[in-house]
């Protein structure tokens, strides 16, 4: 009964809702097209990629701009990304920065720079990123990456351990660590602990006692390890190892470190800032609220903390950078950022807006320590330029040799003025087969 | 002491000195199980205590995670690998073995060249040609590459086992009737299912547990476990909860499948050992 009464739908009408219908639809796709870019991301796991990809409905509502983040450990980071870029594959549109890869993949032109864009979109707000975090992606003017995360080393310890010992505060000279190092380490409590990445940590030490890894970077890179000051600052940090650190001293990770302390088998940590939030987590330790932080140590030539900073970068070989360079621009915004540090922990940030935050602020002051201003002057100081070493084309290969040597010292297999004596030769021999100019 | 006692004393310290390794052998399994049910603070409690309430949770955060798919390319394509290898190389193993080619020793020994060297030296050409092919991040390119290496592994076993057992069980069946294939489905394949019971679970295991090839050649699409597992080592610090979960997750499949096997295996392993 009901199809006898349907009304037979009009010639004319069918043409106009078909027209309808089919604008509708075009628009549509129209629309799909434009959201239909997708970029490709890569970096290690970390809890600000977490953030992003919390976010990334929000960028791409606001852009129209598909983003996928593969995220991957730091040793599978360098070996993929050494890989894409050295194939120009392009299938990476935005990659991390790796602060010591820098120098290279800078020089071998893997790496679109940024000024363009950054001449178009003042946003950015570039003098909000505090100076040593940019340092590591300037060549002259030209900027090659945004920094979204700067590690600067600072020490942390259990406060009732030193207490106890009669320290109120934790040693500020290297000398003062060892004494107290040698005073408050027993068989169940390190007196030492730090990570495994020893041309990181080292040359707190070597810098802060006048020696250098370099002549004179970028002009002169003759290397400086058989200097008395490189001699004297290899004996004091592979004694430490050797003698007051955790079993495994010198081939402890950064993770291991970290459940060292976790654990309470050390009084004295001295790390990177990243691995700070896992060690005062009530989640992760009974012990957090026996943590407190400050300074790394000085020398006699002064204060040189030191510094590992992260950025994005648009692959040369990706055919979208405008959509590229929009996810970059979004990623290190400053909205981002903050709310990737209040959510996600990310306290390693680097601008100085977010830094002095009130709401930062207050999330990362524990226990009377001041982490975003002892951050911040860590980086300020290294915007001074003595980290420059370390983005030298030529650092990585040297960088492990100094790990190998170093691990040497510590293990007893050698002694600081041979150990020494033998990098020297070795990183002579890779800058002579990078030709790398030394003059001195 | 009667012997009788003595001999019951005897076995009860055998029986103590078996627990004993094995509690050696197998507490890093032990370890790792009990650590992916505790939470981060009970693991890292000094002193530890013996008995915690267990959690899930770290099983639940890596279904919720991405490991899932990289455990299921794992299970694909050494699934797929153990199946292909065996199709192609189990037949080329009998040809060796009963075909009598007057170049059979050189044959076999190219048979071996995918071997020779170590993975890394075929890395960069394999991801250059991938590149090309557009094979990279797929599962199928992974199933490729195993297949390579696996090959060799089966034809090789394949055809000691198939040179231990008489020519005359086959002749027999052609006297009955049987062709070259009906000889070999009905007659010599049931006779060596040891042996290729053994020689599945090494090209599962093979393909499994790679790590070098699915870090070179997948993204993310194709990714499989042992690297997924990797991937947990964060930057600032290690999930240690999920890296135990995975890991005793990735421990599974290999240990059910040698369970249902181990019949086959431990006489596929000892076949030609000991001859009556």
């Amino acid at each position: 009964m009901q199809e006898n009464h349907r009304r037979r739908l009009p010639r004319r009408q069918f043409l106009r809702g078909a027209l309808g219908a089919g604008g509708v639809l075009a628009a549509g796709r129209l629309a799909a097209a434009q959201t239909r870019t997708t970029i490709k991301m890569m970096q290690v796991s970390h809890a600000y990629p977490a953030g992003l990809n919390a976010q990334l409905g929000e960028f791409e509502q606001k852009t129209g701009i598909k983003a996928e983040i593969d995220l991957m450990s730091f040793p599978v980071l360098n070996q993929r990304a050494d890989l894409e870029l050295a194939s120009g594959s392009g299938a990476y549109d935005v990659i991390q920065m790796v602060f010591i890869r820098s120098g290279r993949w800078i020089r071998a032109g893997w790496a679109e720079p940024l000024n363009p864009f950054l001449a178009r979109d003042r946003d950015v707000d570039l003098p909000d990123f505090v100076a040593g975090a940019m340092a590591p992606f300037r060549r002259g003017d030209t900027i090659y990456a945004l920094p979204w995360l700067a590690d600067s080393t600072v020490v942390g310890y259990r406060a009732d351990i030193l207490d106890k010992a009669g320290y109120a505060k934790p040693p500020e000279t290297f000398e003062a660590l060892h004494e107290m190092a040698a005073k408050i380490h027993t068989r169940e409590t390190a007196g030492f602990v730090t990570q495994d990445n020893l041309h990181w940590i080292w040359p707190n030490w070597l810098i802060s006692y006048g020696g250098a890894f370099f002549a004179n970077v970028p002009d002169d890179l003759t290397p400086r390890f058989d200097t008395p000051e490189a001699v004297k600052t290899a004996e004091m940090f592979t004694t430490l190892l050797a003698k007051y650190s955790a079993p495994g001293g010198a081939k402890l990770n950064s993770a291991v470190v970290q459940a060292i302390m976790q654990q309470g088998k050390a009084a004295y940590y001295l790390d990177g800032l990243g691995g700070v939030q896992r060690i005062i987590d009530t989640t992760k330790t009974q012990l957090a609220d026996r943590i407190a932080f400050g300074n790394t140590p000085s020398g006699p030539r002064g204060h040189f903390p030191q510094l590992a900073v992260h950025g994005y970068f648009i692959n040369r070989a990706s055919k979208k950078k405008e959509a590229a360079w929009e996810f970059i621009r979004w990623a290190i915004g400053k909205q981002t950022m903050l709310k990737n540090a209040l959510d996600h922990g990310h306290m390693a940030c680097t601008r100085t807006s977010v830094l002095n935050h009130p709401e930062f602020k207050k999330k990362f002051t524990w226990r009377g320590s001041d982490l975003p201003a002892l951050h911040e002057a860590v980086m300020k100081r290294a915007g001074d330029g003595y980290m420059a070493f370390r983005t030298i084309p030529q650092f990585p290969p040297i960088g492990d040799r100094v790990i190998i040597a170093l691990t040497a010292i510590a293990s007893g297999q050698t002694s600081a003025a041979d150990g020494m004596k033998a990098l020297q030769k070795d990183a002579e021999a890779i800058l002579r087969k990078e030709g790398a100019p030394m003059k001195s | 002491m009667s012997s009788k006692r003595r001999r019951a004393l005897a076995r009860g310290l055998y029986l103590v000195a078996v627990g004993a390794v094995l509690l050696v052998v197998l507490f890093p399994v032990l370890w790792l199980v009990l650590f992916s049910l505790r939470t981060e603070v009970e693991s890292f409690r000094m002193p530890p205590r013996l008995f915690v309430v267990p959690t899930l949770q770290n099983y639940v955060d890596l279904w919720q995670s991405k490991f899932l798919r990289a455990f299921e390319n794992s299970a694909v394509t050494a699934s797929a690998t153990t199946v292909l290898s065996l199709l192609l190389g189990v037949p080329a193993a009998y040809a060796l073995s009963r075909a009598g080619f007057r170049s059979e020793r050189l044959l076999s020994l190219w048979v071996l060249a995918t071997r020779m060297a170590p993975p890394i030296a075929f890395g960069i050409p394999f991801f250059l040609i991938y590149k090309e092919i557009e094979l990279i991040d797929t599962r199928l390119g992974l199933v490729v590459i195993y297949l390579s290496f696996n090959l060799s592994l089966v034809i090789w076993m394949m055809r000691a086992f198939f040179d231990g057992l008489p020519r005359s069980l086959e002749e027999a069946a052609y006297i009955d009737g049987a062709g070259v294939l009906g000889a070999f489905v009905r007659v010599t394949l049931p006779l060596c299912a040891p042996g290729l019971a053994t020689t599945a679970i090494f090209c599962f295991l093979l393909s499994w547990n790679d790590f070098f090839y699915s870090l070179i050649l997948t993204r993310s699409d194709a990714l499989t476990a042992p690297v997924a597992i990797v991937n947990f080592m964060n930057y600032e610090s290690w999930e240690y909860g999920k890296i135990s979960a995975g890991a005793t997750l990735i421990m599974l499949p290999v240990v059910a499948f040698s369970l249902g096997v181990r019949r086959y295996l431990i006489r596929g392993l000892t076949a030609g050992a000991v001859k009556g």
